[in-house]
């Protein structure tokens, strides 16, 4: 019958045969979008039994069709591209070193380390190799959006969203150009793309940065539910959405800001803290505990689980202690009260009426804001345990010496934060030279 | 980018090109005289002579008109091989490639992807098409026995080698320039507006070095970067680079570009970058004149016009003066800047073609033929290995050999001689072997007995294989041209196009000699 045919016969013969064919490849084999049910029988299989790569998010194409290309030799082609990067990185090229980063990608689009290295690669290595702030802020921002991709091709996996969070959060937030890049996060430096406005690619609310963080901690969180991670303890783990809004009314204070809004971000930082964080449930061996419980709770874990007590409190101090709970919940409903806010901004107007010369003024804010400080630490002696509030105690001290000293006056006996200043002999020289080198050594 | 190739030298490169070649066909010409004089005796060594002499006349008698003739029969079996098909390819690639290229890049970027995607596709579609054509050509015509035809016509073998070469390479040069006017149709369309389509022309000069006491040195510091590319100087000491730059032509300004890095022993001015400062030297009038300094653009391009009226403030005489940038700075033909570091404590690194004087510039169209030129370059260079060893081998293994011509020269080449020259640890083949197996990385000393030492001994002759392949295969990664033209430069007569040529017309004589050898003793009824 076929020998009979002409050739265009049989190339017609061949076509329709192609086509017929296509219905049911396509009926069984279409791949699936976003949306659920999409694709053909098989993908809607894969999504039913989370099997395949259809239920792990926007995987690109070209990664399945490179695995053709290459034959199997995904592991050699790797290889060599890691190779290479790592030769573009020694020799600082790094547009190059970018698009290998995505050609690495593309072959091992769900192996989680390699994308926490090389967005951690992008976002501190070579970030730091560049001189001008701004285009160190670029590369921040090149490893943070390529944490979000990775982010969004693992759904199912914590570790990505929370290192993203990390990236958006901890390296813009405490960088040594944290403030060029707390700025630059709500008013993007290249003017010509974002005019006036942030990176909506990883900012599109134009949010403070830790708020965003907060976001995909929160993210890494809910996927946690699904997935166990493998970074830190799990206490700790799920303690960052809570810590992110903590770090935001840090940061709020750190720029000199304290007024309503700070106190709102203490506020909410304690809510999130204690009925959010503390009221999250860990399992233990036999019995499932929270942080916030009291002796009640822990008389009722204990009967319920039919374990011994000091069994669950030790269970709690010890994640308490991980997590240093207590610290935070201390400091944060101290700094959500009035007087709190109050001595930040008392001695922070003092140093910079210092700064100004008005030594006077200064010294009335110092003295008024050292008293409060006093009776910050009666209420909540726990602070005065804090790094941060110690030394923000001393550096005060040491401005109101200063003014003396500049003033040409003996300083009194007494003065406030005698006491610590005694106490804690042992951290000024550090902090003095700190202070020595900002404004210069006592005479 | 960086383009720090040494420019070329016709004469030394005539001389290396005549030793190596004449030692090839010596000891060829030994070998053979030596292997007839075992085999047929007193008479062998004769027959050879009646060999070269045969070939010296076959090559002195070479006909053009055959020659043509042949190249016609070529084209016209390369275009009935349906070689111009790679057209419909590249029209496919160009129609669709807008959309797969980031369109929300920075203009200059754009620019970059787009001359790169253009020069590229037309590389890698070319260079397959030729392969194939050159490799198969020749055992198709002897499997199928048609060379019978052309054989027993007054025909010399060289003729069908050499028309085979040049037939195919106007077949290469046909669809090459029409891929790059294509090409550059398309880079023109494909370009935003406000992107600027450029052609540098840079003067490269010599660097030295002053270290922070002003003592000549061939290096800076190295701040620790692993590429040694790239010295550093110390800010806010007498550390300078010294970059002396020819200056045979007298104009009203000058334009400097330069692309420095920047090194921080301490943060430093967060928000603000290092400072730099050009000093022009006439070391003969001890003249030193200091430019404004200006903050550095790390990793971009600082710019710097000069007019050929410089006012400064001299501080030695403590007053301000003008000088004449020809008549007193530039000294003997060369201009000397001494470039420093502001900032105490800082560094500021360079290598030699981090600076150089821009020239007015040249149309982007010439330096982008430029580029297309070298991928016809290439070209020709795998068609004469390809037709070469299609003489000899049958087609797949041609193919295969050729191929293997382009991969180690474009890609190879450094590791092998990294392999060669030890300083890719984990040793030969069996050494790599023995450390996979033994769970051995490169690091760990291997124990001192006979075993290991005849191991090495092995890898020593490997090696040795390797260090003839490393000498026999080119740099092939001279004719990638793509990344001058998309970086905005010229691509230079001196360091890029002269190589090409004469890497070239190098390899397409010894070429012609094994191709017409190896076809004239070859038995063409062998299939």
């Amino acid at each position: 019958m076929i020998e009979q045919l002409t050739a265009q016969q049989r190339k017609v013969a061949y076509l329709i045969g192609i086509v017929v064919l296509m219905v049911p490849i396509i009926l069984l084999g279409m791949p699936a979008t976003d949306e659920a049910s999409s694709g053909g029988q098989l993908a809607r299989l894969r999504q039913t039994h989370d099997l395949g790569d259809s239920s792990l998010g926007k995987v690109d194409p070209t990664s399945a069709t490179m695995n053709l290309v290459l034959l199997g030799m995904r592991g050699v082609a790797v290889n060599l591209l890691r190779m290479e990067l790592d030769t573009q990185k020694d020799r600082k090229q790094w547009a190059q070193m970018r698009a290998t980063t995505e050609s690495v990608i593309l072959l091992q689009p769900h192996y989680i380390q390699v994308w926490r290295y090389l967005g951690w690669n992008l976002a501190y290595n070579v970030s730091a190799e560049w001189d001008a702030v701004e285009d160190r802020y670029f590369w921040v921002k090149e490893g943070a959006k390529f944490l979000m991709q990775g982010a969004e091709k693992n759904r199912r996996h914590p570790e990505v969203y929370w290192e993203t969070g990390r990236t958006l959060g901890q390296k813009i937030g405490r960088a040594d150009e944290w403030k060029h890049f707390r700025k630059f996060f709500k008013i993007d430096p290249d003017k010509d793309r974002y005019p006036n406005g942030p990176d909506s690619d990883i900012n599109p609310e134009g949010k403070d940065n830790y708020l965003v963080a907060k976001e995909w901690y929160q993210k890494a969180n809910d996927a946690e539910e699904q997935h166990e991670q493998h970074i830190m303890m799990r206490a700790l783990f799920r303690s960052y959405p809570a810590r992110s809004q903590l770090d935001y009314a840090e940061a709020l204070q750190k720029e000199g800001l304290f007024d309503e809004t700070t106190r709102n971000a203490w506020s909410l930082a304690y809510r999130d803290w204690v009925e959010g964080f503390g009221k999250m449930v860990f399992q233990e061996d036999d019995f499932e505990i929270y942080l916030e419980a009291d002796a009640k709770d822990v008389d009722q874990i204990a009967d319920t689980s039919k374990v011994d007590r000091p069994l669950v409190e030790r269970a709690i101090d010890i994640h308490q202690k991980v997590s240093n709970y207590k610290f935070w919940r201390t400091k944060a409903h101290a700094e959500m009260q009035v007087n709190t806010q109050g001595v930040h901004r008392e001695l922070y107007e003092a140093e910079q009426l210092f700064k100004k010369g008005d030594l006077e003024a200064s010294q009335e804010a110092l003295d008024s804001g050292l008293k409060r400080y006093e009776l910050m630490l009666e209420t909540y002696p726990d602070l005065g345990m804090d790094d941060n509030t110690l030394e923000e105690g001393l550096w005060a001290v040491m401005l109101w010496q200063k003014i003396y000293q500049l003033k040409n006056q003996i300083q009194p006996e007494e003065f406030p934060l005698k006491a610590i200043w005694e106490r804690e002999a042992g951290r000024i020289p550090n902090i003095q030279q700190d202070f020595n080198r900002k404004f210069g050594p006592s005479s | 980018m960086t383009f720090d190739h040494a420019p070329f030298l016709f004469g030394p490169a005539l001389l290396h090109w005549v030793l190596v070649f004449g030692s090839f066909a010596g000891i060829v010409f030994s070998v053979s005289v030596l292997i007839a004089l075992g085999v047929y005796g007193a008479s062998g060594p004769t027959a050879v002579m009646g060999r070269v002499w045969q070939g010296l006349h076959d090559f002195l008698g070479i006909s053009p008109r055959r020659i043509w003739a042949i190249a016609l029969l070529t084209i016209k079996e390369a275009v009935r091989r349906k070689a111009l098909f790679v057209f419909v390819v590249f029209a496919s690639l160009v129609m669709f490639a807008g959309w797969f290229l980031e369109s929300d890049l920075r203009a200059d970027l754009q620019v970059k992807n787009a001359v790169s995607f253009a020069l590229t596709t037309i590389s890698w579609l070319t260079l397959p098409v030729v392969l194939l054509l050159s490799c198969w050509g020749l055992p198709e015509d002897i499997r199928l026995r048609s060379i019978h035809t052309i054989v027993t016509k007054p025909v010399r073998r060289n003729e069908i080698v050499m028309g085979r070469i040049l037939g195919f390479s106007i077949v290469a040069s046909l669809i090459v320039s029409m891929m790059g006017v294509v090409g550059y149709v398309w880079i023109r369309r494909q370009v935003p507006n406000n992107a600027e389509l450029i052609c540098r022309v840079p003067v490269y000069g010599e660097l030295s070095f002053l270290d922070r006491e002003g003592n000549l040195t061939d290096k800076g510091v190295n701040t620790g970067d692993i590429w040694e590319f790239r010295s550093y100087v110390e800010g806010g000491t007498r550390s300078s680079a010294v970059y002396k730059f020819p200056m045979d032509k007298v104009t009203d300004n000058v334009r400097f570009e330069s692309r420095f890095e920047a090194f921080r022993t301490h943060k430093g001015r967060i928000g603000q970058s290092l400072l730099v400062r050009y000093v022009l030297v006439n070391p003969t009038k001890g003249l030193r004149v200091p430019l404004g300094s200006f903050e550095v653009a790390e990793f971009g391009l600082n710019e710097k016009d000069l007019d050929r009226q410089i006012s400064f403030f001299d501080e030695e005489k403590n007053e301000n003066r003008t000088v004449d940038l020809f008549d007193d700075v530039v000294d003997q033909n060369t201009l000397t800047v001494e470039v420093q570091c502001l900032d105490a404590g800082q560094y500021l690194g360079m290598a030699r073609p981090d600076m150089f004087i821009r020239m007015p510039d040249r149309s982007f169209v010439v330096g982008y033929f430029k580029a297309v030129v070298g991928v016809l370059l290439l070209s020709i260079f795998l068609i004469s290995i390809g037709v070469t060893s299609s003489t000899f081998v049958k087609g797949p293994v041609s193919i295969l050999l050729t191929f293997t011509v382009l991969l180690v020269g474009q890609g190879f080449r450094e590791f092998m001689l990294k392999l060669i020259t030890g300083e890719q640890k984990g040793g030969g083949p069996i050494e790599s072997w023995y450390r996979l197996i033994t769970h051995m990385n490169d690091t760990l000393q291997l124990p001192d007995n006979f075993g290991v030492k005849l191991m090495q001994s092995i890898d020593n002759l490997f090696m040795g294989g390797l260090w003839l392949v490393q000498h026999l295969i080119p740099d092939l990664s001279y004719f990638v041209m793509s990344p001058y033209v998309a970086n905005g430069f010229d691509v230079p007569w001196s360091t890029a196009m002269a190589k090409c040529v004469a890497m070239t017309v190098g390899y397409l004589v010894p070429c012609l000699l094994v191709g017409y050898y190896s076809l004239t003793l070859r038995e063409l009824e062998a299939k």
